[in-house]
């Protein structure tokens, strides 16, 4: 068994929303030196379907975000 | 979602996740704070949906109060959620706690990230473990970092505690299994200091560290 898993996607390292700029802009580059260890696997995040979202969200606010000028 | 899976399928005995954008300020019908949705919250309700896994406890250490987080727990027993933030609260069944920030971060007496870390295992260690849940969660933020927006004078040593600190907690509390997801932060060249030996931290048993 991997024992740890790190999700990550390269979306992430766009700009992002919740900053002012990239801050993972050096991901997943920075993790190198810690996937020579087969203890650590890069797993690339799938999109989380609507349906997910909607168990806890009201559904305004899906097109409230996709609206949002940030 | 898929770092929740991945654990509760057996898959991985912990995970980090990256984000796009933050989750513990996004409530059921509103968002801000740079959260969109809660990722937690979600990956709780589809945990519960899709593998039947009942029980978390939450620790959040991000340098803002995880309101979203809250409002969508607060009537779930089934939840702890502690989080280290500017308020004291209890609730009446003792599942959802606000820890406030010692005054001597702010007055800038003693070791910042002494003081911190003393307050994060007060504040979780032994709620965690009576509480056995079946995933511990770590919303981890680095804003706190000196020099970052919700500066409160910390430095990696603190980030790297509390990486040991929800390991053993996790150890102790529920069979090892531990999701970290990342939160607050903005400065770029912190990310890259912090996060991979924070990662490296997390997925080494304490012997190993």
């Amino acid at each position: 068994m991997k024992r740890m898993g790190i999700f990550y996607h390269t979306s992430f390292s766009r700009r992002s929303y919740l900053t002012v700029g990239r801050r993972l802009a050096d991901f997943p580059g920075a993790l190198t030196p810690l996937l020579r260890d087969p203890a650590f696997r890069l797993v690339e995040c799938p999109e989380a379907p609507d349906e997910w979202i909607l168990r806890v969200h009201d559904p305004s606010l899906i097109p409230a975000v996709e609206a949002d000028p940030l | 979602m898929a770092a929740a899976e991945g654990i509760a399928d057996g898959t991985f005995e912990r995970a980090f996740a990256f984000i796009g954008a933050g989750g513990h300020h996004a409530g059921r019908d509103y968002f801000g704070g740079y959260c969109c949705y809660n990722d937690v919250v979600i990956a709780i309700a589809h945990l519960r949906a899709t593998r039947g896994i009942q029980r978390f406890a939450i620790l959040d250490t991000d340098a803002h109060h995880g309101d979203g987080t809250r409002d969508l727990t607060e009537q779930d027993p089934a939840v702890l959620h502690v989080c280290i933030c500017g308020a004291s609260y209890a609730s009446p069944d003792g599942t959802k706690v606000d820890v406030p920030l010692p005054a001597a971060l702010w007055r800038g007496t003693g070791d910042p990230d002494a003081v911190y870390l003393e307050t994060a295992e007060a504040a979780f260690a032994e709620r965690a473990a009576a509480f056995r849940p079946d995933l511990t969660v770590w919303y981890f933020g680095f804003d706190g970092h000196r020099g970052d927006y919700g500066d409160m004078g910390l430095s990696a040593k603190c980030f790297l505690g509390l990486a040991d600190l929800m390991t053993r907690v996790a150890d102790q509390a529920s069979g090892g299994r531990l999701l970290t997801v990342l939160g607050g932060g903005s400065r770029t060249d912190l990310a890259t200091a912090l996060i991979p030996p924070i990662i490296e931290r997390l997925g080494r048993r304490p012997a190993e560290a």
